[in-house]
């Protein structure tokens, strides 16, 4: 990564939102569109973070301060993305939580934020969510993933019904991919039950979701 | 006469407890929790060594856990409050806890009782699914298969895939039922291998409060029989917990909860994992009025706890309670491998090896191809688990060191592999329930490696 970058890249992996939303400024004020900050130090920075939890090398907490971070400077810099006429940046919406029945979290929580740290705009309904109330939310906050955690096997039956929630609907259909996980899910489970995607493990979730939006608008 | 009083002052704290964001807790209260008791006591593992052999280092982790436990407390999810008390109140509380439990009855009677380090006295041997997917046809076969291991001193458990040909739904009718047929099943099981008796945990079934409370009553459960419940991860509850343990308070059941912190999650990596578990065990004692302290921590990409930076943490915890505490504790083995693969074998030996010396007062499992491959478990692999066990008992915690240590050479490259091995139909005669040649072979020839490792499994159970 080019030296101008490193100052916002050490604030991003510090957590430290203040500091990264002021040095992403700085970088604007130097010259640097917006579209560069993401691409050329938000992004490899992001990925660089992923990489090191799929090692254990750096752990949840640090997962969430770096991506209360971003967000922060998103927040910032997002406004003058559109303004500059650029594409959005970002790799889609996702809506993700665990399935109704079930009040596993942290497994989900990885999930969630690994897929923020590397570029999807993430929201999380956290544990114990109603099929319908995730597809609501779905629609709600205009995502393209719906991602579904569930841990226990008297929980899974709910996982399908958010799935035909959104298959069986044909304004829907087309509108959401939909990716599940979680211990005694597995891809022949997933399949068919009708889901897009199936991931056993985080990292493996941001892998689906690559694919799962690949080519999407 | 039950005393319902501590019940009461936990759900009274939940109630006036300081009001906190959940993810204000989840950073500040249990992560920022957790790194800063972590950098004042000076909590550094020995990267050389899986099982602890630092008794200072032992006492750190249990004095971080304890004032960390005081400033953090437990999260209500369903008040958004945070349940509090002091550490003053917490050390009172835990020297009160008991120190053994009766469980089972006739012949199968046993007692959980409290251990230290080294201790000659071999943990229990619960041997079981723990609640792992396994189909209506096979559930009494596969539990019978580890009753009949006399080594086995109780049993726990699997989960039905189905109830009369339909999908168990949590919170439904179809959930009761599937409790019911449970807890008949383990009745069923437990009779055809000719042990009554014996104690058994569950519900497994029950995810919700629904099914614990209905099936409780079933007169297959027994009054020597243990009741589980898990906590939230980390350290959080709900009042479906709460009606649980309030039932089993009622019934003068055995309280036997658990909690499993997920590795590199909120607690980080060995040294935080080792603080934030000895703070869920004891959590379990003062907040859940926890007869037995349970855990199977895990690893958040592979869900094993017999890799070596989980068994490290789970050493350094387990003996920072021993030494400081006399509760019951224990380890759900969750290996990755399944039957059918050395890999399983040698995770079980290496994981039951760690914990004996380290002081637990009862070994379960294992849990075996991470507790979610349907019927991809077997009673052989609790036989290993207890004459591990056994052998190891009374060993020093140098001499597992180095037992620990071959067995992990031979699996730790394979654990991101996913070796889950074969279904019980392919490793055991359904009928006869005995384990085919070919698993007994396996079974004997790491039994064989593990005895010039120096584990004595040749020497007889103790």
């Amino acid at each position: 990564m080019d030296g101008k970058w490193q100052a916002l890249c050490r604030t991003i992996n510090e957590g430290n939102s203040e500091a990264g939303v002021a040095e992403a400024l700085r970088l604007l004020e130097t010259g640097e569109t917006p579209l560069a900050v993401f691409l050329e130090c938000v992004e490899p920075c992001l990925a660089d973070i992923g990489d090191r939890f799929a090692r254990l090398e750096t752990f949840l907490p640090e997962l969430m301060l770096a991506a209360d971070a971003v967000k922060a400077i998103q927040e910032e810099l997002l406004p003058r993305l559109q303004a500059d006429g650029s594409e959005g940046y970002g790799k889609g919406r996702v809506v993700i939580g665990t399935i109704f029945g079930d009040i596993h979290d942290i497994g989900k929580s990885i999930v969630s934020v690994l897929l923020q740290v590397n570029g999807y705009e993430v929201k999380d309904l956290g544990v114990n969510v109603p099929a319908k109330d995730l597809v609501q939310a779905a629609k709600d906050f205009d995502a393209d993933l719906i991602g579904i955690s569930g841990l226990m096997m008297p929980s899974l039956p709910y996982i399908r019904d958010a799935i035909a929630l959104v298959k069986e609907n044909p304004e829907l259909v087309d509108r959401f991919r939909i990716m599940v996980g979680g211990g005694p899910v597995t891809r022949e489970w997933a399949l068919q039950a009708g889901a897009d995607g199936y991931a056993d493990n985080a990292v493996g979730a941001v892998t689906e979701a690559a694919l799962l939006l690949e080519g999407r608008p | 006469m039950i005393d319902i009083d501590r019940l009461t002052d936990v759900v009274d704290r939940s109630l006036t407890g300081p009001v906190v964001e959940e993810r204000i807790f989840d950073l500040q209260h249990v992560a920022a929790g957790i790194q800063n008791t972590v950098r004042d006591y000076e909590v550094q593992a020995d990267r050389d060594h899986v099982v602890n052999l630092d008794d200072e280092l032992a006492d750190r982790v249990w004095d971080a856990a304890l004032d960390f436990l005081a400033s953090c407390g437990v999260y209500s999810k369903d008040t958004g409050r945070v349940i509090l008390f002091s550490r003053d109140e917490i050390e009172r509380l835990v020297r009160a806890a008991p120190s053994q439990v009766p469980m089972g009855s006739g012949p199968d009677a046993r007692i959980d009782v409290a251990r230290t380090l080294e201790d000659p006295r071999p943990p229990l041997i619960t041997g079981g699914p723990i609640g792992s997917p396994t189909p209506n046809d096979l559930f009494v076969p596969i539990i019978r298969s580890y009753v009949q291991e006399p080594i086995v001193d109780m049993t726990c458990g699997a989960t039905l895939t189905s109830i009369a040909g339909r999908e168990i739904r949590t919170k439904s009718p179809l959930e009761i039922l599937a409790a019911w047929e449970e807890i008949d099943l383990m009745r069923q099981a437990r009779e055809l291998a000719g042990r009554p008796g014996i104690a058994t945990t569950g519900i497994m079934i029950s995810v919700s409060d629904l099914g614990n409370l209905t099936a409780s009553s079933s007169p297959a459960v027994l009054p020597t029989d243990l009741h589980t419940f898990g906590i939230i991860s980390e350290l959080k509850t709900n009042n479906d917990i709460l009606n649980k343990l309030a039932h089993i308070l009622m019934i003068e059941g055995v309280v036997d909860p658990y909690a499993n912190p997920i590795y590199g999650g909120l607690g980080g990596g060995i040294e935080g994992q080792a603080v934030l578990l000895t703070a869920e065990l004891v959590a379990l004692s003062v907040f859940f009025l926890a007869d037995c302290l349970g855990t199977s921590p895990t690893h958040p990409l592979q869900f094993q706890d017999t890799g070596r930076d989980l068994m490290t943490a789970t050493s350094l915890s387990f003996q920072a309670i021993a030494r400081n505490a006399s509760l019951l504790t224990n380890l759900t083995i969750t290996p990755v491998g399944g039957p059918g693969t050395k890999t399983l074998l040698y995770e079980t030996i290496a994981c039951a090896v760690m914990s004996t010396v380290s002081g637990q007062s009862r070994i379960l499992g294992p849990r075996s191809a991470t507790g979610a491959i349907p019927a991809h478990f077997s009673g052989l692999e609790a036989r290993l688990m207890g004459e591990a066990v056994h052998a190891a008992a009374g060993l020093t915690r140098e001499a597992a060191e180095g037992i620990v240590q071959n067995a992990l050479s031979k699996y730790e490259h394979l654990l991101d592999q996913q070796p889950y091995g074969l279904a019980f139909p392919e490793v055991y005669d359904v009928q006869s329930v005995r384990p085919k040649d070919q698993w007994l072979k396996m079974y004997e020839q790491v039994k064989a490696e593990a005895i010039g490792w120096g584990l004595p499994l040749d020497a007889g159970s103790k």
